[in-house]
C-alpha cells in the first residue's frame, strides 16, 4: 500500500519529481535486464496455437 | 476559490457538520437516521464486464455454455446468476454471457482497488472450478480463459464502468464540458492498450481498448450508442442530494496502479468540478434552491472544452506521443499533455488549498499527484517506456516490442494473430501467463498484498452500508431462510416478511428495520 506523505510546498515537490526522475532513470537501466528475462518466459505463450486462441474469444458485445 | 468546507477532519466522525443551506437541512433531516455527508467525501464503484473463451476442447464450446457453466456454483447457491457476495458486491452473469463483478460501495480509493482484485480473485476462482468440470467432458487439455478487456477478436466490445457518487447541483453541462476533456485525455496513463491496426505505430497499436466504439460524449444509451458518460441516474441514495456519475469510456484495468490513478485522479477533477459549482451556487442563488438550481457559468477547465470529444479520443488513442493537437471548443488546439499538465495544476493548487480535508488530502495524494506528473514528464520526454511498471499500454508495447524485436533477430515476425494472443493473455485473469510474470519478477507494481486480497474478500468496504448487506448476507446464509438483497435493500421473504431499507450509502450504523432483521438472524429474537 501506498505510504501516508506530508503535503509539500510547489518547490519541494518539483525537487522531489526531479529526485524520483532520476531515480526511475537509474531503476530503469537496471530492470531493462530484468524485463529481458521476463520475456523469456512470455515468449512461451506464443508457443500455443495462436490462431486457434485468438478465434475462440467471440462474445456479443456486452453493456 | 472560497474555503466552504467544514473544519473536521474526519469523514466517519459523529460530530461532523457540514456548513448547509436551510432547505437542504431539512432535505437531510427529512430521513431519519440519514448520516452528515461532509463535502468531497464520496462513493466509489467499478463494474467489470469479462469476457470468456475456451481453448484446448475436443469439440467447439460456445462462450454462451462457458458463462453458464461457471456460474453453476452460484446458481446453485442461490438458485440465481445474479447474487451479491460476502463482501458486499454484485456478480452477475450479463446480457452477453459476460460475467459481472460491480464492487460494493467504497470510500476511498484504495478499498475500490481492493474490491476490484477481490473481483479477479472470484472470477479466476470460477473459471478454475469450471476447467476442472468441462474437462470430464471435453478433455484434459481444455482452457477456460477470462478476460478482464474490452473487446474480443471479432471486435465486440463490453464495458469497464466506472461510478462516481456526485453532488446533485453539478449539472450535466459542467460534466461535459470540464470532465470530458479529462476523461478524453486522462488515457495517456490509464489506457489499457490494444492491438487493433488503428494505431499511428508499427504495430497499430493504441492507447485504448475503447476508442474505436465511443460514438458519443455523454447520452443516456450504452449499447447501440455508446457514450463517454452515461446519464442513467440511478444513485441509489438521495436522488435530491446525489446523483450518480457513470463514466463508461474507461478500459479495464490490469494494473492495480493504473485504477488507483484512474480513480483518484477523477476524484480530485470532480471535487474541483463540485466546489466551483458550489461557489457559484452559494454566490449567485439564494440558499433556498442551493442544492437543485442548474447553475451555468464557467467553471476552472472550461477553457479545455474540446470540440469533437470521440475525434479527440481517437487521436489520443492513436498516438503514444500525447502531442497531437487536438480542437478546442473555443478555437485553438491543445496536445493531450498539455491538457493534462492544466488539470494537474488546478487540482495540485486545490490540494494545497485543502490540506485539512482528508477527503482531498487523502493520505495518498501527494503519491497520486506525484505518479500523475511523472507519467506526463516522461511522455513528454519520449520516454513512454519508463511507464511499463504501472502503465498497462505501455507495459503491454514494451513486451510486444521486446518480442517482434527477438523474432527478427532470428529471421521472422510475429503475425497479426500472436501480436493479438499476445494483447489477449495479458487480460487473461484465469490462465494467463504474462501478467502473473510481471507481477512475480518484479516488472509490475502492485498495491494489494495476498492478505489485502483476502480481506477485500471477506469485508466490505469501512463505513459504507455495504458493510450491512455484508453483515446481513454473512448471517442469513448460515439459516436456510428466503431472502433478497439490491443495493438499497434487505429481505426475509419467509418465513419471515421483514425488509430494511438502506438509503444511506455513507452509513454503517444498522437503522431500526436492520437491527430488528438481525436479531431474528441471530436468534435475538423470534419474529
Amino acid at each position: 500500500m501506498p505510504q501516508e506523505q506530508q503535503q509539500r510546498s510547489s518547490a519541494q515537490q518539483d525537487q522531489v519529481v526531479a529526485q524520483q526522475e532520476a531515480q526511475h532513470s537509474q531503476q530503469f537501466q537496471a530492470q531493462t535486464q530484468d524485463f529481458d528475462a521476463v520475456l523469456d518466459d512470455i515468449a512461451s505463450v506464443l508457443a500455443t496455437n495462436a490462431q486457434e486462441y485468438v478465434s475462440s474469444f467471440v462474445q456479443q458485445g456486452g453493456e | 476559490m472560497p474555503q466552504l468546507r467544514t473544519s473536521s477532519t474526519d469523514p466517519h466522525s459523529a460530530s461532523q457538520r457540514r456548513r448547509t443551506p436551510l432547505a437542504a437541512t431539512s432535505r437531510v433531516t427529512r430521513h431519519a437516521g440519514w448520516s452528515q455527508i461532509p463535502h468531497y467525501s464520496r462513493i466509489f464503484g467499478i463494474e467489470t464486464e469479462y469476457g470468456v473463451a475456451v481453448t484446448g476442447a475436443n469439440q467447439p464450446i460456445a462462450a454462451t455454455q462457458v458463462a453458464m457453466e461457471m456460474f453453476k456454483p452460484v446458481v446453485s447457491r442461490d438458485r440465481s446468476t445474479n447474487t451479491y457476495m460476502d463482501n458486499g458486491s454484485r456478480l452477475y452473469l450479463d446480457v452477453g454471457s459476460h460475467p459481472e463483478y460491480a464492487t460494493a460501495e467504497s470510500r476511498t480509493v484504495l478499498e475500490a482497488v481492493a474490491q476490484d482484485a477481490a473481483g479477479e480473485q472470484i472470477m479466476a476462482r470460477l473459471a478454475q472450478s469450471c476447467q476442472q468440470r468441462l474437462a470430464t467432458q471435453y478433455g484434459e487439455h481444455t482452457r477456460v480463459h477470462v478476460f478482464k478487456n474490452n473487446v474480443d477478436s471479432q471486435g465486440h466490445s463490453f464495458g469497464c464502468h466506472e461510478n462516481y457518487l456526485l453532488r446533485r447541483q453539478v449539472p450535466l453541462r459542467a460534466i461535459e464540458h470540464e470532465l470530458i476533456p479529462f476523461l478524453v485525455t486522462r488515457s495517456l496513463y490509464t489506457g489499457a492498450g490494444r492491438v487493433s491496426g488503428s494505431g499511428k505505430n508499427a504495430y497499430g497499436f493504441e492507447l485504448t481498448q475503447r476508442a474505436d466504439f465511443l460514438d458519443d460524449a455523454i447520452s443516456s444509451a450504452t449499447t447501440r450508442v455508446r457514450p463517454m458518460v452515461n446519464t442513467r441516474d440511478e444513485p441509489h441514495a438521495d436522488s435530491d442530494l446525489f446523483r450518480r456519475l457513470h463514466v463508461i469510456v474507461g478500459d479495464s484495468n490490469r494494473s492495480q496502479v493504473a485504477t488507483w490513478m484512474k480513480l483518484a485522479t477523477t476524484h480530485l477533477v470532480l471535487c474541483v468540478i463540485e466546489a466551483a459549482c458550489r461557489a457559484r451556487a452559494l454566490g449567485e442563488s439564494s440558499e433556498q434552491d442551493v442544492l437543485r438550481t442548474d447553475i451555468a457559468g464557467d467553471g476552472p477547465f472550461a477553457h479545455l472544452q474540446l470540440a469533437n470529444p470521440t475525434e479527440a479520443l481517437r487521436q489520443v488513442s492513436q498516438d503514444i506521443t500525447g502531442t497531437a493537437p487536438l480542437a478546442l471548443a473555443h478555437g485553438g488546439s491543445m496536445s493531450a499533455l498539455a491538457i493534462q499538465r492544466e488539470y494537474l495544476r488546478v487540482v495540485r493548487d486545490f490540494v494545497r488549498g485543502h490540506s485539512e480535508d482528508t477527503n482531498i488530502a487523502f493520505p495518498q495524494v501527494q503519491r497520486v499527484l506525484e505518479h500523475w506528473q511523472l507519467v506526463l514528464d516522461a511522455l513528454a520526454s519520449g520516454r513512454w517506456q519508463y511507464l511499463s511498471s504501472w502503465v498497462d499500454w505501455a507495459c503491454k508495447l514494451r513486451i510486444i516490442e521486446g518480442l517482434q524485436h527477438r523474432a527478427k533477430q532470428q529471421g521472422h515476425t510475429l503475425n497479426a494473430d500472436q501480436l493479438q494472443q499476445l494483447d489477449l493473455d495479458y487480460h487473461d485473469v484465469a490462465n494467463g501467463t504474462i501478467f502473473s510474470k510481471l507481477v512475480s519478477s518484479g516488472q509490475m507494481e502492485v498495491l494489494m498484498q495476498d492478505a489485502d486480497v483476502q480481506q477485500a474478500l471477506h469485508h466490505a468496504p469501512r463505513g459504507t452500508r455495504a458493510q450491512l448487506r455484508a453483515q446481513f448476507l454473512q448471517a442469513v446464509r448460515h439459516t436456510d431462510m428466503r431472502y433478497s438483497v439490491d443495493w438499497t435493500h434487505v429481505q426475509l421473504q419467509e418465513p419471515y416478511s421483514m425488509q430494511a431499507q438502506l438509503l444511506d450509502p455513507f452509513n454503517a450504523q444498522p437503522t431500526a428495520q436492520l437491527s430488528a432483521i438481525m436479531d431474528v438472524l441471530t436468534g435475538k429474537q423470534h419474529g
